[in-house]
This record gives structure tokens, C-alpha cells and sequence, in this order.
């Protein structure tokens, strides 16, 4: 019975009834099956892991949970009987709760107005701000975060806001707490008051599960873990019965490498070599593209190689150290300096910075070429069509015509214009940053292809992944980041995917 | 298997797509012919060149703003604009200054209030609707201080004969009088080809929509979103200027109070016309179509007898139905 037993070892667990089951539950977008019948099933008061490569189906699985996404088929049970999450609400009132990676919170209320929101103290139809400052003030003490319930949450570090979701998720009935890569952003201080939490909301019976690229994280923490690849569960297993080794083995599909088709291009001359380069973020920094040449670059969330490639594109200009472009000096402080050298950025989000969602696919297939769709000051129709037709073509873009809003195209469709736009543009050294995100694996063989493309025409590229399989296959040159340096540098496959992960996570 | 999930793509060609353009056309000759039919005297060669001359001067200045509006921007300034440079222009001829002079000075003061407005809204981060309504208030103010209140009388006789004379007369001397097009409404085609050219068929017209759709992605794609956005607001306080000019020229005077609430008839204009205010959406003529719609409604209403505060009130509620009529017609696609 799930009446709350504090104990909560392994072999006891293993008798309970599970609070949530998932049986052959399934979840289909336009062109992916993002998971593939997961049969999975959840103990009260048990902390359970789920590890797997970016794209295997974890946040999908977040959000069918939590009411964001409705399952394609299968079945939720809860509490043994059938539950309908067709809504977050739904999610809520069962008692479902979700700490996301990013902060979704009102930056400009306090941290007490964001631990009450939606369910505030009122007393004769007046806010009691006093008594939820108070209130929230007991919360957090109680639970052993060290906050300021009366401090505005925008003046937090993001660490600290991550702790305030944490806090406000966990004081509302859970019964059941997801946390999506929850120390990403945390200090080692913060991280310690996180896992202190989390050992006592077990305690109290809430079921957590734990998602996590850090696999120490993931032996300090769980009971059991789950591994999750190209949308299938691979295994679940106790803790004590599975070794870093074995995790990461099951993580890495060994099948999906025949879609890395790599275009053998001989390299020409250096496009770009940054010296010790350092700025916000990263530090002392070495690498250097060539001519036909992919530079890998690999790393968790916050390692930098983000923030690396953002200097190189002018966003936050690198403070010290050399950056040479075609074996000349040069200095790159704004966007629009790296453009005019000949750098172009695929972005990560599609939504925010790839695509005018709301234009025509072919007015954003045009967009970075226009210039050449002119003569003189006037564009030349017949070109424009031309060359949108021919790129909706060649890309094979599935769309109902030029003309359809890129809004209506599915998330790998809209990927391929990101990326086949710069085709003709002529830029030198290309830089994508998870070019293949939330993209099955048919239209990721297509993106590779674009990119091999590239390359013979005398470009190169720098690939930023978390999706090791991609880095590793695609990568002339991996470099791995971690905690905002050079952690190790590689050939072309001239080390195992266990080395290469081995370095990024530090273990 | 799944079913659930349905396709996202839009059945292609299935719906008949009639261009909001036209029916903005059509509702336009409705109004012409219930108020020739409901009215002896808006069918007269009076009273057509004068709506002509009415609508023509909210027609240019929502020509330029709509290029603001299509960067996801607005321009409240406009209405000002008109009144200061009709100070401007009234002093600068009474000082006389050659005409031809004259109004290239007044149109460079255009430039150079548009090029603040985008200073503010590009260097110092100001939200477009901020610094536009505080020039808005400012510029009226210099105005007055200039004039010290006091209206100025032009008495350029050729600067004000040319509001009032038609195109082919002028030009040629031939006299058609009430067939002829009169030079107001001529100067809406001399702004609207221009601008035709540059929003449907030149890139900087195209980055403008790329600008109001998505400023990162334009960015990241190559476009120039400083300049883009100063020269939409250039144009937007241009068209201002050369309103200011030709107001000028129809009441003979250089007041800046003139043109109050100008602006957001304009806007009003524009958003008729089918311009959407979150940017992106918009075309050359559907202002122009927007503001003969209003100008025609007014016009009718004053043949028709009707208390001028009801104008304004069916004005309000006109806005409302075609833009909600808009936004059912765009959620369906």
C-alpha cells in the first residue's frame, strides 16, 4: 500500500505498488516517433534516474508527464488506475510536478509572490505580503534553502532561481517531482542544498525522478536507473547492479552511425585559428578550422563551447588572446564584423533566432541572399522564385508551397531551411550549434549531407553538439570542453566514445 | 500505432483566397455608391476632389508609418511632425526662401527627426512607442516656442495655389476642372510608386518584414537591423514632413497645432488596411485603400448630417470590426 512508509529500501520498494506506470506509451510528432511503446513503472519514494543521449526521448517523456504533450497511445496509470494528462493542470492536480532547466518564473515578483503564485494569502480581498514573506520564509528554511523569501527573484543568480522552482514544486501536494537536469546551473553549494532536498522529499515518500547527464549525480542519488535511446528504453536497472560503464555503453546507439555519412573533402588552406583565446565564460582556448575541415566541438551544458563560439561571432567579444582569420589578425566585435569576414551561425533555438516563423519559406530561404536576387535596386521576381523553388528542391523541404508560412513546416523541415539558406550565401566558415535537435534521424542524414555539401565548396565548419554519436562521427577534429577549457582534443574517431564522454563529465 | 496525430501542413489550394486588398476595394465602392444613392451631393464635382484633397494627406502620412509598423514598431510622432513642419515651412517662406528650398530643408528636417527617433529606439534602447511620444509632445512645444503661439500666415501665393489646383492643369495649363486629378491626391501616387517599389519589390523592402517577424533571426541572416530601422523610421517622418508641406499649402498657415490626433488616424489607416501591429504584416496600398475608407466615411457622415461626435465613435467601431474580421480571416489559414 502506498500509505507513507518512511522506509524506503530497495527490496521494500520493490514489493509496492507502482505510483505512476507507463504502459506502451507512445508519442508521434510530424515526421519523428520520438518514443517507441515505454513500458516503465515508478515505486513511491524512490529516486529514479533516467540517463540517454539528447534526442532519446527523456524530455518528451518530461512533458507527456506533465501534461504539456498528450501521448500518442499507450497508457498512464496512477495509483494503479488510468489517469488522462491531456493538460499541465492535470499533471498538477494529481500531484505531478516538474522542475525545468530553464527558470519559469516572474522575475519581477519576490521570490514569496513566486512561491504563492496562483495561490496567494488574501485576507478581506488584500494581498498578505507580510505573511507570505513569512510563510514562504518558514518553507524555504524548512527545507533547508538558503534564500531570501522577501528578496525580488530577478536580483537571484540563476542557481538560486532554479532553487526557488525547486521549492515552489515541491511544497504543493508532490507526490511526484521530475527534474530536468536540475544542476546545470548550480554552484557546488546550491547543488548540496538540492540533493539535501531531494534525500528528504524521499524521505517523506514523493517520487523522484532524476534526470541527468552527470552520472555521479545519478550513483549518488538514485535507486534505480533507466536508460532511454532513440526513443526505446533500453533497461532499467538497481543502482547497484550497473556501473558507469555499462550506463554509458547502453546511452551510445551503436546502429544509428551508418546515418553519420561523412564526406571525405581534403582539407585546404587555415580559415580560422584562435590563439589562448579567453572571454566570458571560457579560457585559453586553441583551435583551428581549415578549408573542408569539421571542427567537433563537445561538452555538458555550461562547459563553454557555447560561449566560445558566441565570441567568435561577435556576441561577447573574447578579452584576450588572437583570433586569425585566413592567417591575418583580426578583432571580431560584433556580429556584424563576423558576417562581413564570412562567418555564419546556425543558431540553436529555431523558434527564437533561426527562422521569421511567421514569412514565407521562401522568403526565408532568400533572406541571406538577396542582394544577388537584385539588380540594381530592384529584386528580380523570377530570381526570387527560381531560387526558392530550386532550394525547396534540392533540401527536399516538405512544404505545401514557397508561399506556406515556415510556421506550418514540421521542426526538421524548418531545420533544413536554417541551414540550406547559407548554401549559396558564399560564407566561409559555418558555425551550427545542435544543427540537429528534435530532428528524426532520415532529415539528420539529410543535414549531413548539407553539410558535406558545404565543405566542398571550400567552407568549414564548426559542429557544437551534445549528441555525441553526431560530434564523434561528423568531427575531423573533437575538441571536448569542460568547465570552460580544452579538456582533451581528438582526430577523427581517434578515441572511444567512453574516453570522449569520460572527459567531458570529468569523472 | 498512433493516429491521434494529424497532419500540420495546410491543405494546399483548397481555399478560394481572396485578396484582402480587394475586399478593402470593394468596401470602399459600397460606401461610394450608398452615399450616391443616399445623398445628392456626394456625387458632385465638388465634393469628389474635395474627399480626394481630405483623404489623401492621412493616406501618405499611413503610408509611412506603416513601414514603422511593419518593423514591429510604431511611430506616434507623425501628427507633430505635420504641425512642426508646417511651422517650419511657413517661416522659412516668409523669410523668403525660394520655395524649392523650402521644402528640401522641411524634408531634411524629416530625415532628421526620423534618424533621432531611430537613435533613441537603436542606441539608447528606448521603446519606439517611448521616444515617439515624447517627441511627439516635444515637437509641438518647439513649435509654439518658435512661433510663440502665434499662427503664421503664408503669403507665398504659388506655394498655396498648388494644393488647390488640379494635376493636368497645372502642368500643362489644360483646364478640366472637375475631371482633372487634383494635385493632393496626385501626390499620394508620386509617394505611393516609390514606395511600392521599395516594400513589394527590393530587399530593403523585404528586410523590413524580416525585421518585424523575427529581429534576431534578420540578424543572424546578414540584415542590417540598424540601418533597416533607420530608415524606416526616416521614411515614416519624411512622409510626415512632406504632409506638413502640402497642409501647408491647403490652409495657407503654419501652426503647430495643427494635425492633432493625425497620428492615430493614421495608424487607425494602416491598421484598416490590413497592417498588423506585432509587425511583419503589411502592403503599400492597404493604407492608402484604409485611409479613402475613412476619409469617405467621414465625409459621407458630414453629407449625411451626421453630429461629429458620432464620427468619431463610428470610426472606433469600424476599426474594431475590420481588424477583427482581419485577425478570423488569418487564424483560419
Amino acid at each position: 500500500m502506498i500509505t507513507a512508509s518512511p522506509t524506503h529500501a530497495a527490496g521494500v520498494a520493490a514489493a509496492r505498488v507502482p505510483i505512476l506506470e507507463l504502459r506502451k506509451l507512445d508519442k508521434r510528432f510530424t515526421g519523428t516517433h520520438a518514443l517507441k511503446a515505454v513500458d516503465l513503472a515508478f515505486l513511491p519514494g524512490e529516486v529514479h534516474a533516467i540517463v540517454g543521449e539528447n534526442g532519446a526521448g527523456k524530455s518528451t517523456l518530461i512533458k507527456l508527464l506533465t501534461g504539456v504533450h498528450v501521448r500518442s497511445s499507450g497508457e498512464i496509470l496512477w495509483q494503479g488506475a488510468p489517469a488522462h494528462i491531456t493538460s499541465p493542470h492535470d499533471a498538477i492536480a494529481l500531484g505531478i510536478n516538474a522542475v525545468h532547466q530553464e527558470v519559469v518564473l516572474c522575475p519581477h515578483l519576490t521570490v514569496a509572490g513566486n512561491l504563492f503564485l496562483g495561490d496567494e494569502e488574501v485576507k478581506y480581498g488584500m494581498l498578505q505580503h507580510r505573511r507570505m514573506v513569512r510563510d514562504a520564509q518558514k518553507i524555504l528554511d524548512d527545507i533547508g534553502f538558503n534564500l531570501p523569501a522577501g528578496g525580488m527573484l530577478g536580483a537571484l543568480t540563476i542557481g538560486q532561481q532554479q532553487l526557488v522552482a525547486t521549492a515552489r514544486a515541491a511544497t504543493r501536494g508532490t507526490k511526484f517531482l521530475i527534474f530536468d537536469e536540475p544542476t546545470a546551473y548550480l554552484t557546488r553549494q546550491e547543488a548540496a542544498q538540492l540533493f539535501a532536498l531531494i534525500r528528504r522529499l524521499k524521505a517523506r515518500g514523493v517520487t523522484i525522478v532524476y534526470i541527468s547527464h552527470r552520472l555521479e549525480e545519478v550513483f549518488d542519488l538514485a535507486d534505480r536507473v533507466s536508460i532511454l535511446r532513440d526513443g526505446e528504453l533500453v533497461s532499467t536497472s538497481r543502482i547497484e547492479d550497473t556501473d558507469e560503464e555499462k550506463l554509458i555503453r547502453g546511452m551510445i546507439n551503436r546502429s544509428i552511425e551508418q546515418i553519420f555519412h561523412k564526406d571525405v573533402v581534403p582539407f585546404g588552406k587555415p580559415i580560422i585559428e584562435t590563439r589562448h583565446l579567453s572571454g566570458r565564460g571560457f579560457a585559453d582556448v586553441s583551435v583551428s578550422v581549415r578549408e573542408g575541415e569539421i571542427v567537433g566541438l563537445y561538452g555538458l551544458i555550461g562547459a563553454g563551447r557555447s560561449e566560445f563560439v558566441l565570441s567568435l561571432f561577435g556576441r561577447e567579444p573574447a578579452t584576450a588572446g588572437e583570433i586569425l582569420w585566413q592567417d591575418r589578425k583580426v578583432t571580431i566585435r560584433s556580429e556584424r564584423d563576423a558576417l562581413n569576414l564570412g562567418i555564419a551561425l546556425a543558431p540553436e533555438s529555431r523558434r527564437d533566432q533561426g527562422l521569421c516563423l511567421n514569412l514565407p519559406v521562401g522568403f526565408n530561404i532568400n533572406l541571406p541572399i538577396l542582394p544577388r536576387l537584385s539588380r540594381g535596386p530592384l529584386l528580380s521576381g523570377r530570381a526570387e522564385t527560381e531560387h526558392a523553388d530550386r532550394q525547396i528542391g534540392d533540401l527536399r523541404i516538405k512544404t505545401a508551397s514557397r508561399n506556406a508560412p515556415a510556421s506550418s513546416l514540421s521542426g526538421g523541415n524548418q531545420q533544413k531551411i536554417v541551414i540550406g539558406k547559407w548554401l549559396n550565401h558564399g560564407a566561409k566558415l559555418f558555425i551550427f550549434d545542435e544543427p540537429t535537435v528534435g530532428v528524426d534521424v532520415g532529415t539528420k542524414a539529410e543535414i549531413y549531407r548539407l553539410m558535406g555539401t558545404l565543405l566542398r565548396q571550400g567552407a568549414g565548419i564548426i559542429l557544437i553538439s551534445s549528441y555525441l554519436p553526431e560530434v564523434y562521427e561528423l568531427s575531423d577534429t573533437l575538441h571536448v570542453f569542460r568547465g570552460g577549457r580544452l579538456a582533451a582534443s581528438y582526430g577523427h574517431k581517434a578515441a572511444s566514445h567512453e574516453e570522449v564522454l569520460t572527459r567531458a563529465i570529468g569523472v | 500505432m498512433s493516429t491521434t496525430q494529424s497532419g500540420q501542413l495546410p491543405p494546399a489550394g483548397k481555399r478560394l483566397h481572396i485578396p484582402f486588398g480587394l475586399t478593402l476595394v470593394a468596401l470602399l465602392v459600397v460606401l461610394c455608391v450608398l452615399l450616391t444613392i443616399f445623398t445628392d451631393s456626394f456625387m458632385t464635382e465638388r465634393n469628389i476632389p474635395n474627399l480626394a484633397r481630405q483623404g489623401a494627406m492621412i493616406a501618405i502620412l499611413a503610408l509611412g508609418e506603416t513601414f514603422v509598423i511593419i518593423t514591429a514598431g510604431i511611430d506616434l510622432s507623425v501628427g507633430a511632425v505635420v504641425g512642426f513642419t508646417s511651422v517650419i515651412v511657413a517661416m522659412l517662406l516668409t523669410n523668403g526662401v525660394p520655395i524649392w528650398a523650402s521644402i528640401l530643408i522641411t524634408l531634411a528636417i524629416g530625415v532628421g527627426i526620423g534618424s533621432f527617433h531611430a537613435f533613441g529606439i537603436v542606441k539608447m534602447g528606448l521603446p519606439p512607442f517611448i521616444i515617439t511620444l515624447a517627441t511627439l509632445t516635444s515637437l509641438r512645444g518647439i513649435g509654439l516656442l518658435m512661433t510663440n503661439g502665434a499662427t503664421i500666415s503664408i503669403t507665398n501665393d504659388s506655394f498655396t495655389e498648388f494644393s488647390r489646383n488640379d494635376l493636368l492643369n497645372s502642368l500643362f495649363g489644360i483646364d478640366i476642372s472637375p475631371f482633372d486629378i487634383p494635385n493632393l491626391f496626385a501626390m499620394v501616387i508620386v509617394v505611393a510608386i516609390p514606395a511600392w517599389l521599395y516594400l513589394s519589390h527590393s530587399r530593403w523592402g523585404r528586410y523590413l518584414f524580416a525585421i518585424g517577424s523575427n529581429a534576431e533571426a534578420a540578424r543572424l541572416s546578414g540584415v542590417n537591423v540598424v540601418r533597416t530601422t533607420y530608415t524606416a523610421y526616416i521614411l515614416s517622418s519624411v512622409c510626415a514632413a512632406f504632409v506638413g508641406l502640402l497642409l501647408a499649402s491647403r490652409i495657407g498657415i503654419g501652426n503647430a497645432t495643427q494635425a492633432e490626433g493625425w497620428e492615430l488616424q493614421a495608424i487607425a489607416s494602416s491598421v484598416i488596411g490590413g497592417t498588423s501591429l506585432f509587425g511583419a504584416v503589411g502592403s503599400w496600398h492597404g493604407p492608402l485603400l484604409g485611409a479613402f475608407i475613412l476619409a469617405t466615411i467621414n465625409n459621407g457622415a458630414n453629407l449625411l448630417n451626421v453630429n461629429s461626435f458620432w464620427q468619431r465613435i463610428i470610426t472606433g467601431g469600424l476599426i474594431i470590426v475590420i481588424v477583427y474580421f482581419d485577425q478570423l480571416r488569418r487564424r483560419k489559414r
